[in-house]
């Protein structure tokens, strides 16, 4: 039987933690625990047999989105890199030492609505890292010479993903769809901002000051461990780590209200590419058209879409075509990607586009075509939790986006919900043309 | 009910449950790893063919023929039908060609496996090769070169460039894809005669994981039993020129920053006395994405001229996408490569010298005790990472079988790292590797300058946006003066236009 305890008046009191502990009957197939410390600081722990392995998470809800300061785009992404450069305990050379010392596949990465640090290693570990990553985020400290020399490996990540096209596209896609909200540049930032960084080592203090508190992080422990070991190490060595999370000044996106169009050259040669972009509902599992909406993508032009067969494979006029109608924090964009064999045959890939979404407002889809799609998440879902990390890294989202892993099973209970009729609402209420912005990219050729 | 997802357990991953079943033929002496409690089912099956059987002329053909068979219609299905089924399953299938190898891959929920199995095996045994699929993917193909290798990708780019260039003259010396006109020159009916020829039932191998039921691998051997008759003809192990003298191919490009590639063959393989002691030294010079390496501490670390710099004693397909090698590349011949993430053009003379410099250090003086023991303990436990998964470990359960390792592959090297000594691993960089005589591949805009600048030695030094401590600095007027003793005639420039041409 399905419980959840949530030790509510606890936390009304302010003498404890909340707590609660629930089996594995419903999407999320693991029984899991979560305690959420005085500070703030929560933790999820999902004991799985691993080998011996585990994982550890430490999601910080803090990403591009929330660098609303003018010149600072990218700043959470090199700000990650600053959390390899060590503390007074721990200086980055004995930091690196230690990890190496335990054989840990440890890394980092920054999206748009969050920064996850993870390691996988050997359970008999786990104090040691507990130790590690409790220092890093409570004592990070750094000399100005090593922000600075950071800035440049920043910027050769930049030079390196600007040889990809897709990337070149995504800069000008994301500055025209938003005109005010923070989700108008990328994860990487702008160049002119990259290249100021080595300038922002006081606000780097200020950042981590801000954002790197136990109210904005979420610790997610996947793998062979005992979950009350595993407490009473977080309780002892993250407890004094200070609450205070200041949240970013995010101005909304205003509704938009007619299309939006931009075209971009790319110096180099390339097929040419197109990203339709529709105005996005942030993320809300309990909106059942909003989640209906998210199965758009897969229903309209996934592989088994009418489209995909029609100029995909039978008229070849397009190398691929593929669409990513994922969740954001905010309202962000729902996108169809197409990369187009000829150019002169942009203008008609977009019509069928359009006259595919027409048709699916004219004749509902079929049952067999939406169960489909709903087997699909499924097992998708369920075949990507075979590992400690791929079940934390899988997770992550869920966790930034609303700080916990509830919405998973409330997510795919509200999948198996929807009805051709709320698939044919969500067409209606997201995929009207003055909610979309139209991105072009053609090379040299 | 609880639905239980299967994982390695670490018994399975240290000693292995490596099953062989072996009798008549060899699509009977199977690589079998059962995980009782995993509920999906691994396929990798395993043609003994690769990308070195491409007859001249029409390079690429292995990789067409595989794609059309994973990527098309068969005599009973359509691909859009195809599609059709195996979408609601999120099951798919794929296939990995490398120069010796060819591996049709395939995942599926046990929930689903009796509707998979169908289009899985049809697709091995009766593929349609229709013209509608073949100037799909032919023209796919084409288009991965001429468009995303060369212009959307530098680093792939510079490492193909390298791959090539170590490979000159040898059936490893092309691209798994081809070329633009090999490409173009193969017919449908090469492809048809090709699949008869060498996807034949005596050139197949099983390979089986997770939570299957032996009546599968009975019913695997039946099905495949069907393929082609054929006889196995493996072309010899590829012969790479002696190199005398450092060699360097330029690929010019409008580009912001400069790829950079260099290494050369070596005779040691997976298995070898000496694979052990050379894969721990690899670690410390240059495990891939990990900052401890040395060379990453010596270029990014300190300097921040890239975002990463590693290096490599087998291949390492895709290295910016993964963190741990792919399986399913064995080869009986490898390299030893250093890989060099872009760098700004003004620093690519420096960089490429202060790489070769830490070659010629470790390689003239050794690896340290300290750094040796550290390496040693860090392997212990990171190799448990190499392979996760029921289908990773399949993989590397394939490649053990192609080296003639008899047991659990991470067991082994476990084993052999931890009996190393640090003279094992220094005797065996002077007996491998060397900086003399190297293949140097760089993608960079300005390649004429270049080449003059390093077929005349002038210092590169180098200035920094940022202060740097005295010690960097006080290395780097050495490094800057290093001498690369690169001879012009040495140096190739090729317009990105012509490569893979």
């Amino acid at each position: 039987m399905k419980h959840i305890l949530f030790c509510l008046l606890a936390l009304v009191l302010g003498g404890g933690s909340l707590m609660a502990e629930r089996g594995g009957d419903g999407a999320f197939p693991y029984d899991y625990r979560l305690e959420t410390l005085d500070n703030g600081l929560s933790v999820i722990m999902v004991p799985m047999s691993a080998g011996g392995l585990m994982s550890y998470y430490s999601i910080v809800r803090t990403g591009a989105r929330d660098e609303y300061e003018k010149g600072k785009s990218g700043f959470a992404h090199f700000f990650e890199h600053m959390m390899f450069r060590g503390t007074k305990n721990y200086p980055a050379e004995l930091y690196d030492r230690m990890v190496t010392e335990m054989g840990a596949d440890a890394n980092a990465y920054t999206t748009d609505d969050y920064t996850a640090y993870h390691l996988s290693f050997a359970s008999e570990d786990l104090e040691t890292v507990v130790k590690l990553e409790s220092d890093r985020f409570q004592f990070l400290e750094y000399e100005e010479a090593a922000f600075q020399t950071e800035a440049g490996a920043v910027y050769g990540e930049y030079r390196k993903n600007r040889s990809n096209p897709w990337s070149v596209l995504f800069e000008e896609l994301m500055e025209t769809a938003f005109t005010r909200h923070t989700y108008g540049h990328t994860t990487i930032g702008y160049e002119a901002d990259i290249k100021r960084m080595p300038g922002m080592y006081e606000y780097s203090k200020e950042f981590f000051s801000r954002y790197y508190r136990p109210d904005n992080v979420v610790l997610v422990l996947v793998g062979d461990f005992n979950t009350g070991r595993a407490l009473d190490l977080i309780r002892s060595y993250y407890a004094d780590w200070q609450p205070g999370y200041t949240e970013p000044v995010i101005t909304p996106e205003p509704e938009q209200t007619a299309e939006r169009r931009v075209s971009v050259s790319y110096d180099g040669k390339t097929l040419p590419l197109m990203v339709m972009s529709y105005k996005s509902p942030a993320m809300d599992a309990d909106d059942r058209i909003a989640v209906a909406g998210s199965m758009l993508g897969e229903l309209l032009f996934g592989e088994n879409s009418e489209i995909y067969r029609t100029l995909v494979l039978k008229e070849q006029k397009l190398q691929f075509i593929g669409a990513d109608f994922g969740f954001n924090r905010d309202p962000k964009l729902w996108s169809i990607y197409a990369m187009i064999k000829n150019e002169g045959d942009i203008p008609m890939v977009r019509q069928e586009i359009d006259r595919t979404i027409a048709r699916y407002l004219d004749a509902p889809v079929s049952a067999a075509q939406l169960d489909a799609v709903k087997k699909r998440l499924k097992y998708s879902f369920l075949m990507n939790l075979d590992t400690p990390d791929k079940v934390a890294g899988g997770l992550a989202r869920f966790v930034a986006l609303t700080g916990g892993i509830e919405v998973v099973d409330t997510l795919y209970a509200m999948y198996d919900r929807i009805t051709p009729d709320d698939i044919r609402a969500a067409i209606e209420r997201y995929l009207s043309a003055d909610r979309r912005t139209i991105a072009t990219l053609t090379g040299r050729n | 009910m609880k639905l239980r997802i299967a994982l390695p357990l670490l018994s399975l991953i240290i000693t292995g449950v490596l099953m062989t079943s072996c009798s008549r033929n060899s699509a009977d002496q199977a690589v079998l790893l059962p995980v009782e409690d995993d509920p999906t089912i691994s396929f990798r099956i395993w043609f003994k063919t690769g990308s070195q059987a491409d007859p001249a002329g029409l390079e690429g053909i292995t990789a067409l023929t595989a794609s059309m068979m994973m990527e098309g219609a068969t005599e009973k299905n359509s691909y859009e039908d195809i599609l059709t089924a195996l979408y609601p399953m999120a099951a798919s299938y794929g296939v990995t060609v490398d120069k010796e190898m060819t591996v049709f891959t395939g995942r599926v929920h046990s929930d689903n496996l009796h509707e998979y199995y169908p289009f899985f095996i049809d697709a091995l045994l009766h593929p349609a090769f229709t013209e509608e699929d073949f100037t799909r993917i032919r023209t796919n193909m084409i288009n991965g070169i001429e468009k995303s290798l060369r212009y959307s990708d530098d680093e792939e780019l510079g490492k193909a460039a390298f791959y090539n260039f170590v490979y000159d003259g040898t059936p490893y010396g092309h691209l798994d894809a081809g070329s633009v006109s090999s490409l173009e020159a193969i017919t449908l009916k090469d492809v048809r005669a090709f699949y008869k020829s060498w996807f034949t039932r005596d050139n197949v191998v099983i390979g089986l994981g997770g939570g299957y039921e032996d009546t599968l691998l009975t019913r695997l051997q039946t099905d495949l039993a069907q393929l082609p008759e054929g006889t196995l003809v493996q072309p010899g192990a590829p012969a790479p020129l002696p190199l005398e003298g450092r060699h360097v191919l330029l690929v010019e490009k409008e580009c912001n920053a400069t790829a950079i590639s260099f290494g050369f063959p070596i005779d040691v393989l997976r298995g070898d006395d000496d694979f052990w002691a050379l894969a721990l030294f690899n670690s410390w010079f240059g495990e891939h994405r990990n900052s401890s390496s040395h060379l990453y501490q010596v270029i990014r670390e300190a300097r921040g001229m890239n975002y990463g710099d590693y290096s490599y004693i087998e291949i390492f397909p895709n290295g910016g996408r993964r963190q741990m090698a792919a399986p399913n590349h064995a080869r009986r011949q490898q390299l030893f490569e250093v890989w060099l993430r872009p760098v700004q053009h003004v620093h690519r003379h420096f960089a490429l010298r202060a790489a070769i410099r830490e070659l010629q250090h470790v390689v003239d003086s050794g690896m340290t005790k300290e750094d040796f023991t550290l390496t040693q303990q860090f392997l212990d436990k990171y190799a448990l990472h190499f392979a996760t998964t029921t289908m990773g470990r399949l993989g590397y359960a394939i490649d053990s079988r192609f080296y003639g390792i008899d047991e659990n592959y991470i067991a082994l090297f476990r084993k052999k790292i931890a009996a190393l000594t640090l003279e094992d691993v220094n005797a065996a960089i002077r007996r491998h590797l060397q900086y003399d005589n190297l293949r140097i591949a760089m993608v960079t805009s300005g390649a004429e300058e270049f080449a003059a600048q390093l077929a005349e030695d002038v210092p590169s030094p180098v200035t920094y946006d940022t202060p740097k401590p005295e010690e960097v600095l006080t290395e780097d007027r050495e490094i800057e003066m290093y001498p690369l003793e690169i001879a012009r005639e040495n140096i190739r420039i090729v317009p990105v236009e012509e490569m893979f041409r």
